[in-house]
């Protein structure tokens, strides 16, 4: 038996209930998922057929379309650029935000509060408001248009500081001491004792950012003007309006957009289980 | 081999508090040194600026002879038992008593003989796979120690580190550090509120209140000799009784007078009272149960109805109430005492301890 507790209202109620639960549940999951399938069932389509609202499923699928991206097209090459700037910020990120963190959280100096107060005030200000300065910045060092000042302006992220200083403080600082009076050096505390035991907060960090840097858009294509460092979104809207075609390429639009996810989802079935104890506050300790 | 010197230490918090107040403190190599008072008395405080866990806000700390004031707790060499234990919970025991010596970088072999000699000698040889949380409270505890032991540390430092045990284990693992001290010939540093904890492994205590220490003394002399009323009442238990008495002389004798009676003061202690120009004036008495004795009505210092009989077994504890003061009796004799009986006491003289009742301080043992 499956259920968790014995049930003994009559079988009709029940029926009732589970149909119940499935109708809502499988409603919000189609709404959620349907442009999604959409875009996937599109990717197969002539762009005849996408335009025919009275066709869902492509009659005569269309793998050509998906060949062509992958062999005729630019976008692999955006999607190798998305994911190895993607990877280097999201190492920064995660070095910079832990140092950080640990020093919120294990340190004890004059202003710690203020410091995190501070950093939390930022998260505050509208990404947008940090553009303008940002890109005068990068300007005068020379960095516009090249992967440089794509990563270098974001090698610091304020919500995965805030998200591990959460996972930190359920450790017992007397384990970091332990570690000290061990003879480790803050560095080594921090990677050795702290990490591991904030394992999921870690995972949750990376892949949120992961995705969320793979996917930018406004600010890589305020920087980057040479197609070599477009990133995939920014890459996406290139082949769009290429040659003029505005608009009327829409199946070769959905098939790059299908294969630009591809990356993406393998990496969320392959860290699933430690997102979401990541995002539901689980730091891996018990007891 | 450690000699480490405290040097007018003071721990300022910034909101102003001041947990340890301008302590000097010498620790020999070698020496078991117990630092015990009540909670909040900066013990533990004390304790973590040796450590290096706690920065000092003023005075020198001194390792061999070296300022360490300034020197991370890393650099130190100096090992700590923490109360809670602090095991690492995502490395197995053989990790946990290895870290020191693999920060260390020492060589993998040497590592593992260290660890299988250590584990060993603390009976830990079977649990090396285990995780912390697989273990109960005694072997975590001799994890914790296990930690400490293989690094062969200058200095011990051990923060209450029986205080999450049951009372038996307590007694247990006691008997144990005492054993290991006897065997490292190390210098041992030793945070306890509990004075059979100090009493019985300290070759050296120091009794600390409100951040400032009250004595620093082997065990029999600051059970026989306490240098004021907090130390006499602190160590010892049941703790002293302690009696308002006015000093008066009568032919050339000298004698406490108490509510009930008089207690004659020794040649010796007569001396120290005249000599402090306490005749006639108000004193504290104070004496430990096991000096206290039932008697006649014509010795009889105080009087009073007993109210609590404790058997201990080869000893008895009785509580005699005598008006608004309790005085206790720790006696052999284990005749039951009916609860309301009424019995006399009288002390012995020899002793008995004189206080100045406005400063607390010892006038007389």
């Amino acid at each position: 038996m499956n259920t968790r507790y014995s049930d003994n209202r009559p079988l009709p109620l029940r029926i009732l209930e589970l149909l119940g639960k499935i109708l809502i549940l499988g409603t919000a999951g189609i709404f959620t998922a349907f442009p999604f399938i959409w875009m996937i069932v599109s990717s197969l389509k002539t762009k005849a057929d996408i335009l025919n609202t009275s066709v869902f499923f492509p009659p005569d699928p269309q793998w050509s379309n998906i060949t062509s991206i992958l062999f005729d097209s630019p976008i692999p090459k955006y999607i190798f650029n998305s994911a190895w700037v993607s990877l280097v910020i999201v190492a920064l990120q995660i070095i910079s935000g832990a140092m950080l963190a640990y020093a919120l959280v294990f340190l004890k100096f004059r202003g710690n509060k203020l410091l995190f107060g501070i950093v939390m005030g930022t998260y505050m200000l509208p990404v947008a408001a940090t553009y303008i300065p940002s890109y005068i910045i990068l300007a005068d060092w020379h960095m516009l248009d090249s992967f440089k000042g794509l990563i270098i302006s974001s090698t610091v992220s304020i919500f995965g500081i805030f998200l591990l200083r959460q996972g930190f403080m359920q450790i017992p600082k007397g384990l970091v001491e332990a570690a000290r009076m061990d003879g480790a050096s803050h560095w080594r505390a921090l990677w050795e004792i702290v990490c591991p035991m904030t394992k999921s907060s870690f995972i949750t960090f990376g892949l949120m950012n992961f995705i969320s840097t793979y996917n930018n858009y406004m600010w890589p294509s305020l920087i980057t003007k040479t197609s070599n460092y477009f990133l995939v979104s920014q890459g996406l809207r290139a082949f769009f309006i290429r040659d003029g075609a505005y608009g009327t390429e829409w199946a070769l639009v959905m098939a790059a957009s299908a294969v630009v996810v591809v990356p993406l989802l393998i990496l969320f079935a392959f860290t699933q289980k430690w997102f979401i104890n990541g995002i539901g506050g689980e730091t891996g300790i018990k007891g | 081999m450690a000699e480490i010197i405290l040097k007018n230490i003071t721990k300022e918090y910034e909101n102003g508090f001041q947990a340890v107040k301008h302590i000097d403190l010498e620790i020999k190599d070698n020496e078991f040194v117990i630092l015990v008072g009540p909670s909040g008395c900066g013990k533990s405080t004390t304790l973590r600026m040796i450590a290096g866990l706690e920065d000092i806000s003023e005075g020198d700390l001194y390792l061999d002879g070296v300022r360490i004031n300034d020197v991370s707790p890393q650099n130190r060499d100096i090992a700590m038992v923490f109360q809670n234990y602090a095991l690492y919970p995502h490395m197995t025991v053989y990790q946990n008593i290895a870290y020191s010596l693999r920060i260390k970088k020492v060589p993998k072999d040497e590592i593992d003989r260290r660890v299988k000699e250590v584990a060993s000698s603390l009976g830990l040889t079977d649990l090396l796979d285990r995780k912390p949380g697989q273990l109960s409270g005694g072997q975590k505890q001799r994890v914790a120690m296990g930690r400490a032991i293989i690094r062969h540390p200058k200095a011990f430092l051990m923060d209450e580190p029986l205080s999450n045990l049951d009372a038996k284990l307590r007694g247990q693992m006691r008997v144990e550090i005492a054993d290991l001290y006897q065997r490292l010939n190390t210098t041992f540093i030793y945070v306890t509120h509990d004075q059979t904890e100090a009493m019985t492994l300290g070759t050296k205590i120091v009794v600390m209140r409100d951040g400032e220490i009250q004595q620093t003394d082997n065990p029999t002399n600051l059970f026989n000799y306490p240098a004021n009323k907090f130390v006499a009442g602190f160590i010892g238990t049941p703790t002293m009784n302690f009696f308002d008495a006015e000093v008066v002389e009568e032919n050339g004798q000298v004698w406490l007078k108490t509510k009930d009676g008089k207690i004659r003061a020794t040649e010796e202690k007569a001396a120290k009272l005249r000599e402090g120009n306490w005749i006639g004036k108000a004193v504290t008495g104070g004496i430990r149960p096991e000096h206290t004795v039932f008697c006649s009505e014509e010795e009889a210092a105080f009087k009073g109805e007993v109210s609590v009989f404790e058997l201990l077994g080869s000893n008895a504890i009785i509580y005699v109430q005598c008006g608004d003061e309790r005085i206790v009796l720790n006696t052999d004799d284990t005749v039951h005492q009916e609860h309301g009986k009424s019995v006399y006491m009288k002390v012995k003289e020899s002793r008995l301890h004189i206080f100045d009742p406005e400063t607390e301080r010892t006038i007389t043992n």
